[in-house]
């Protein structure tokens, strides 16, 4: 929390979530299309069977393009997005598992040059030789797969290195191997889908067979993806599984994300089935794009429902999405965020401007102003007051209380609130008494912040946390001092601060 | 300034000594930099033979840009992969210098990955749609690609710079283009593109050498040689007269520290400096470079030890300009011996695998029905 801030707009999320996504299609892409491209290969010099060959030599071209040129920029992308967004996060991952990352490096080395030697031998070399080369990308490949599974995992299931810190503890964690099996058949539904494109290239006499050979390929994937995705959900905890799974899941956004990932895996299984198997006349090109998105949409779903899962954390009961540790929420509420990061400090003294920096600093990594998960809109405001006290004339206090109250006011009743809250016409009449309202509203809202922070520090310590129970059970607690609560607040209260429209005011003047 | 503005130094530590992490990123940016001088070097002066030549590959310079591209496609993924190593190693041992600084120049170091992209796929597209593929034409491709590499290079000098000087941290949030102003960051700049001419022009000469001396289109080769060694030279003269005055523009406590460094900053600068001035010798000694293929191999070698030596220099006066921000605070170090030599073998044990299939290919050469 003590980097500089890069004010984007659009905001993080949705900046790494743009080379974040078209990098693990093209990385998975890598990983299962060494296997089919090393398999067919192997098949072909065996059968003897030139069309098998000639949609290994098509597919590698793509391999080599996708793989050793989108696949190495995006990926070195997610660190330079990450290290722009999330500086701490990333540092933290680093830090804990360099010698992973060297690991994969290494492998990653192999990967590029067996690639680009396979590409460009094409004709050149003996079967044997060129067939060991397919092999040592596929295996390079897969290890790559198998070490960044193990740091990916990691932030979601820390397991016992929440208790010992210890590299192998984290590695490999509750969700490591559903992962990996998960991930192994993503792969190969993946560089199936991408190889139907090639495979209708192939003469007709034999593309039926070759779609058909594409087709098995296509099911196997589908399948293990689905046995991984169910062993994965078996795997998380059940503080996790009930976010999104079973009878009323906390998340319903993420439920719902779930359940569009399981309807798009079958969708894929059965279009698969149909038009690979049982009728490849039935693909063309824009067959193969259903197929290919389907298979995305499965894939997408189950990376937002991973990422979705592990709120409020970066790194499960260890470090919070905005950088802060659970260990510093003591030592932050002690001295303050303006203490800690010279950052914030910096800049006007106003109460405003220094509740914007408190902003950019603790909230700005998943909320912007008015884009993705923007505050402004997440805000009550006048309008929001207004429509709903319009919308319940005679009694808006109950569509209030219910709306915006009572998650924080318990102890007082709707009738009670009727006495207190005015009427649409009111409201339009005096709109400084709504800001107020909202502004002490916002103000609870961060008194509660701040407060689950005691939650997290009441957990018990070296196991996963379970979030809940608690307030905001999606959102990291507010640290920093009273003051900076009060400036952060008025901060908010400012955006929140909208005047009553014309059509509001003449309401008010039917009152006079 | 208020020191306040570095950031805390990771609290999750080191997992081995620091000095072992300094020697890993000094190592792999050496390896770095021999092919990010093909891509940025090599692009430069492809492009400048293609234009030279017309675009015609009856010319020896459109042969010879043909040539540093057919490298380049391979170079390019190469300087890619082996960046990722220092990359990591410096977020490691840099990381609260090397993030602020990304973070204060975050458009720009965004946009790398959009410029590498481009500069890498019009690569591809000179081989495919230009003079490789078509005998001539491709020239906007190239110059594309050049451009590229060559803003790349801009950005990381920049980012270079400004993680370096934490003092001027508060004035470049303000406005980061004032960077462009640091007396060293054009002599710095002009460092890498002279280096990445010089080697690329060595290494076409070589490869040219090679070829003429096995009887491979000889008038061709030699004149391919002749070419690549007078840029090598030219490229090598500025390059040594931009290298001292880049020494004279460093900040004078920098320029101290490494006066006054001994034999650990000294040593270095000297040998850099005495290999420069040899290559320089080496260079002029020879005006038809395939008539002394010892020379051209000793020169090669030569430039290659310079590039080592001037990594190890880089990463000295990169701590002499920290050295005030990093007295005082040290990692935590929690070793992970075990991980440490699993990464030692495994390398050991890839790099010798990928000689292996090399040594496998190099050996199985096959045509017609016998061929994969």
């Amino acid at each position: 929390m003590d980097y500089p801030v890069w004010g984007l707009a659009m905001g993080g999320g949705l900046l790494m979530a743009l080379v974040a996504i078209p990098h693990v299609i093209v990385s998975h892409f890598a990983v299962g299309g060494g296997l089919l491209i090393a398999v067919s290969e192997t098949l072909a010099v065996k059968r003897n069977d030139p069309e098998l060959r000639e949609l290994a030599r098509r597919s590698s071209l793509v391999l080599v393009l996708a793989s050793t040129v989108f696949g190495a920029i995006s990926g070195v992308g997610i660190w330079v997005v990450a290290g722009l967004i999330s500086p701490a996060a990333i540092s933290a991952l680093i830090h804990t598992y360099v010698w992973g990352w060297a690991m994969e490096w290494v492998f990653f080395i192999i990967e590029i040059a067996a690639a680009l030697v396979y590409y460009t031998t094409w004709g050149k070399i003996s079967k044997s030789a060129h067939v060991m080369v397919g092999w040592v990308y596929f295996v390079a490949a897969y290890v790559s797969l198998v070490i960044i599974n193990g740091i990916i995992t990691f932030m979601l299931t820390p397991g016992r290195w929440l208790e010992t810190n210890a590299f192998w503890d984290g590695f490999f964690n509750p969700t490591y191997w559903p992962s990996l099996v998960l991930r192994t058949g993503i792969a190969i539904l993946m560089a199936t889908a991408f190889m139907v494109f090639p495979a209708l290239r192939s003469s007709e006499p034999r593309r039926a067979g070759i779609l058909r050979y594409l087709g098995w390929w296509f099911a196997a994937g589908a399948l293990v993806s689905y046995a991984g995705f169910r062993w994965w959900e078996a795997a998380l905890p059940e503080t996790v599984l009930s976010l999104f799974a079973g009878g009323s899941p906390t998340l319903v956004v993420l439920a719902a994300t779930r359940s569009f990932a399981l309807w798009s895996l079958t969708g894929a299984l059965v279009v698969g089935v149909v038009i690979l198997i049982v009728a490849p006349k039935l693909t063309r090109g824009v067959t193969a794009v259903v197929l290919a998105a389907l298979a995305f949409a499965f894939f997408g779903g189950y990376e937002r429902l991973r990422e979705g899962t592990r709120k409020p954390f970066l790194i499960h009961s260890h470090m919070f999405s905005n950088g802060l540790l659970l260990s510093d929420i003591a030592a932050v509420n002690a001295e303050g965020i303006l203490a800690r990061s010279g950052w914030a400090a910096r800049g006007p003294e106003a109460e405003a401007a220094v509740g914007q920096r408190v902003f950019r600093t603790q909230c700005s990594s998943c909320h912007t102003l008015d884009g993705y998960q923007g505050i402004r809109g997440l805000l009550p405001s006048f309008d929001d007051m207004y429509q709903l006290a319009e919308a319940d004339p005679g009694g808006s206090a109950e569509a209030l209380y219910a709306a915006e109250c009572a998650a924080c006011h318990a102890d007082i009743t709707s009738a009670e609130m009727l006495e207190m809250m005015p009427s649409a016409a009111e409201m339009a009449e005096d709109p400084e008494m709504i800001h107020d309202l909202v502004s002490g509203m916002i103000s609870g809202s961060l008194v509660k912040l701040q407060e689950m922070g005691t939650d997290y520090l009441n957990a018990p310590l070296g196991v996963m946390i379970d979030t809940t129970g608690f307030s905001a059970p999606y959102m990291p607690p507010f640290v920093g001092t009273d003051a900076e609560l009060e400036a952060l607040a008025v901060y908010l209260s400012a955006l929140s601060l909208t005047e009553p429209s014309p059509q509001q005011l003449a309401s008010s003047g039917g009152v006079e | 300034m208020n020191p306040n503005l570095i950031p805390a130094l990771d609290a999750a530590g080191l997992p081995g000594p620091p000095w072992l992490f300094h020697v890993l990123l000094v190592f792999t940016f050496f390896l770095h930099l021999v092919f990010m001088n093909l891509t940025l070097g090599g692009t430069l002066l492809a492009a400048i033979a293609h234009f030279k030549s017309g675009g015609r590959r009856d010319d020896f310079r459109g042969v010879l840009s043909g040539r540093l591209m057919a490298i380049n496609n391979y170079g390019i993924s190469l300087t890619i992969t082996t960046g990722i190593a220092p990359l990591l190693f410096i977020q490691l041992v840099y990381q609260p210098f090397f993030y602020s600084a990304t973070i204060l120049l975050a458009p720009v170091w965004l946009a790398m990955l959009l410029l590498l992209t481009v500069g890498y796929y019009a690569a591809y597209l000179y081989k495919f749609r230009g003079a490789p593929a078509r005998g001539q034409g491709g020239g906007a491709w190239m110059a594309l690609s050049a451009l590229m590499f060559f803003a790349i290079a801009m950005i990381h000098v920049a980012v270079h710079l400004v993680h370096a000087q934490p003092e001027k941290w508060a004035a470049l949030s303000d406005g980061a283009w004032c960077v462009l102003g640091d007396p060293t960051y054009w002599p710095r700049l002009l460092h890498f593109v002279f280096a990445g001419i010089g080697f690329s022009a060595l290494v076409t000469a070589w490869w040219a050498v090679r070829c003429a001396r096995e009887g491979v289109e000889v008038s061709v080769n030699t004149d391919i040689a002749k070419w690549a060694w007078r840029w090598a030279l030219w490229a090598t003269v500025l390059q040594v007269v931009d290298g001292f005055i880049l020494l004279m523009v460093l900040p004078q406590p920098v320029l101290r520290g490494i006066m006054s460094g001994g034999l650990a900053t000294l040593g270095p600068l000297t040998a850099a400096i005495l290999v420069g001035i040899g290559l320089l010798m080496m260079l002029s000694r020879a005006t038809n470079p395939v008539d002394k293929p010892g020379l051209v191999t000793g020169t090669l070698a030569a430039m290659t030890l310079t590039i080592a030596v001037m990594s190890i220099t880089r990463h000295q006066v990169r701590a002499l300009y920290l050295d005030p921000f990093t007295a005082g605070s040290e990692f935590l170090v929690i070793p992970q011996w075990g991980n440490f030599l699993l990464f030692v073998v495994l390398l050991l044990a890839g790099l010798a695998t990928v000689a292996w299939m090399v040594h496998r290919v190099l050996t199985s050469p096959a045509s017609g029905a016998d061929a994969a």
